[in-house]
């Protein structure tokens, strides 16, 4: 990993965030902060308050209570125009690629590019083609994401997160769904694009292979709060029973205890 | 307090298990008193005795007693642990249903909270449709054409059909209560005057809530169901400047040619009655309508059509963007939209209708 200054200051840093979703409680003080240039994975079971917490980080959610930082700005602060500008300079990718049906891949690609106009006009069609190379659609490019797969949109959807180059991209369950292969793929690139680009990634998942073999740091949630916070490592020794637990893949029925 | 002792039979299914539990050996369980199931003899046991255990404990828990079980080996210990949960713990308590303030309550609020949500979209749109692009913030015509095509010109026939037989309606039914005065060429008039004023306003939006209304709230529901206006969103784009703003500006310029196209079928549908039934030359008849159609009244038409397309896209876009709970979700935001939008449309048309009698007259 290479920094521009070894002491950075946190990309993006969560204080005490606490969130409903109607009366129940979704996340309960969760705080912590990711490092330029980590990949920060964030794990948990299945309803555990993972796709919220990253749906705040992004702007697309408002806190009940905390904060989200981004540099020293508290983005629930941010005035709309403020939090369109920050979400220009992230990148998100969807579960489920969450591509625009009405245009073809390349069109989804060049969207945002030609919505930020921050880049020349004439250059686009040569960025989106790179971009769908680094992914490995290269020639899904004038298809409807109706006929890709779903490993296939889930590409697409990375490949526009990246179209803008943005410092740090949010990936929601990149192998969910997918084949062994095709996941593995995932993981590689996204430690190639850290590697080339320096490009920070906070990333949702339960996947444990893609997990031992990415991740820098991990923050695990359970039922909405933070449950253990470090490398994988750190976690799979650190005597927390339900994070053993997920680590050991131990389900919680009697079943299980019986074979142990 | 008593121990009361059950014992099973060798093989419990779904025989046995009934045989069991219609015994009512528990029948004498007092609040207080232990049940001990006997499993010592029982060598096997598949999920109907399993289901007949379970039955049995419920029993029991509903006299306020406890119950227990040993001797258990081999396969019939291991499907006891696996059901335990199901012996011992209660069932859930099935969901409360609110009461009458409860629910009055939760009405109230979910209702001023809809309104807020909707004047706030409505200022949104109206900013990005009207004032954006003047700031140079960008529309995108190239969507405008489509949906001109899309909500307009294939909308054209539909539109024509329908107020030409509801034209050729309303003159054979005042043609038959005119006709018993010698009055029948005032249908002409009363033609023109209705489809101008109200019914072809009426009818095209009727027509068009259920065409393009519906059509929008499916495409916005889909597209949240399948995370794209979070991707949208997520973009720091606005799903207003975005999604809305072309359909609205579209609508706005379809709606009033189409209800004109309206009014010309509904005129037409009233010749026809009076040319072919009533026997009238088609001159005078169309002297007629044209000595009675008004500006004004062609005018209520229209301005009234201009609120109507409004209507239907800002309640179209609003319940699509708030869908919840997938494919069944967008079926039912889909049929709300398109009965808030008629509703809507009868509540404004009688707002106008009321204005323009204390007015215009």
């Amino acid at each position: 990993m290479h920094h521009d200054n070894p002491k950075d200051d946190p990309i993006i840093r969560v204080d005490h965030l606490i969130s409903h979703y109607g009366e129940s409680k979704i996340l309960d003080d969760v705080s912590f902060q990711v490092a330029p240039g980590e990949i920060f994975l964030v794990i948990g079971g299945s309803g555990c308050g993972k796709t919220t917490l990253l749906k705040h980080m992004t702007g697309l959610l408002s806190p009940t209570s905390g904060a989200i930082y981004s540099g020293d700005q508290d983005i629930a602060d941010l005035s709309e125009e403020a939090r369109a500008k920050m979400q220009q300079g992230i990148g998100i990718a969807f579960q489920s690629g969450g591509l625009f049906n009405s245009m073809t891949v390349g069109e989804n690609v060049a969207l945002p590019l030609r919505e930020y106009r921050q880049v020349d006009a004439r250059l686009i069609p040569a960025i989106v083609r790179m971009k769908l190379s680094l992914v490995g659609l290269a020639d899904a490019e004038n298809r409807l994401p109706d006929a890709l797969s779903g490993g296939m949109k889930k590409r697409a959807g990375l490949a526009r997160a990246l179209a803008a180059d943005p410092p740090i991209v949010f990936f929601d369950e990149p192998s969910a769904g997918l084949d062994p292969i095709m996941g593995a793929g995932l993981d590689d690139l996204v430690l190639e694009l850290r590697r080339l680009l320096g490009v920070t990634f906070v990333i949702v998942t339960h996947e444990l292979d893609s997990i031992r073999k990415i991740a820098d740091r991990i923050l695990m949630l359970d039922r909405g709060q933070v449950l253990f916070e470090g490398t994988v490592a750190e976690a799979e020794s650190s005597g927390i029973e339900r994070v053993q637990q997920f680590f050991e893949r131990r389900p919680d029925t009697y079943i299980a205890q019986r074979n142990l | 307090m008593t121990l009361l002792r059950i014992e099973c039979p060798p093989d419990l299914n779904l025989e046995t298990g009934r045989t069991l539990f219609d015994g009512e050996s528990f029948a004498t369980v007092r609040a207080g008193d232990e049940c001990l199931i006997d499993l010592s003899q029982t060598r096997e046991m598949d999920p109907h005795g399993g289901a007949w255990l379970i039955r049995l404990a419920e029993a029991v828990r509903l006299r306020k007693g406890t119950i227990r079980w040993e001797g258990e080996s081999g396969q019939v210990a291991d499907l006891m642990s696996l059901i335990e949960p199901g012996l011992i713990d209660e069932p859930p308590p099935p969901a409360r249903e609110p009461g009458y303030i409860e629910n009055l309550g939760g009405t109230t609020i979910a209702v001023i909270q809809e309104g807020r949500e909707m004047m706030s979209l409505f200022v949104d749109v109206i900013y990005w449709t009207f004032l954006a692009p003047f700031e140079g913030r960008g529309f995108r015509w190239a969507h405008f054409y489509d949906e001109v095509h899309d909500m307009g010109a294939r909308a054209v026939r539909i539109t024509f059909l329908m107020n030409f037989l509801l034209g050729l309606t309303i003159a054979m039914l005042s043609a038959a209560q005119m006709r018993t005065f010698g009055l029948s060429i005032f249908v002409a008039q009363l033609i023109v005057i209705g489809f101008a004023r109200e019914l072809a306003a009426i009818m095209t939006a009727v027509v068009v809530s259920a065409r393009t209304g519906a059509a929008i709230t499916a495409e916005m529901a889909t597209m949240v169901v399948q995370e794209e206006v979070d991707a949208l969103r997520g973009m720091g784009l606005n799903t207003s400047q975005f999604l809305i703003a072309p359909k609205l500006l579209a609508l706005i310029v379809v709606l009033p040619c189409l209800t004109a196209i309206g009014m010309v079928a509904g005129i037409l549908g009233g010749l026809c009655w009076g040319v072919w039934v009533l026997g009238f030359r088609p001159e005078i008849w169309l002297n007629e309508t044209l000595a009675a159609a008004q500006w004004t009244d062609i005018s209520q038409g229209l301005l009234k059509s201009l609120f109507f397309a409004i209507t239907i896209v800002l309640i179209g876009s609003h319940n699509g963007l708030r869908v919840t709970g997938g494919s069944r979700g967008v079926g039912q935001m889909t049929t709300r939209a398109v009965v808030m939008d008629i509703f809507m449309i009868i509540v404004i048309d009688m707002v106008f209708a009321t204005f323009f009698y204390f007015t215009v007259g």
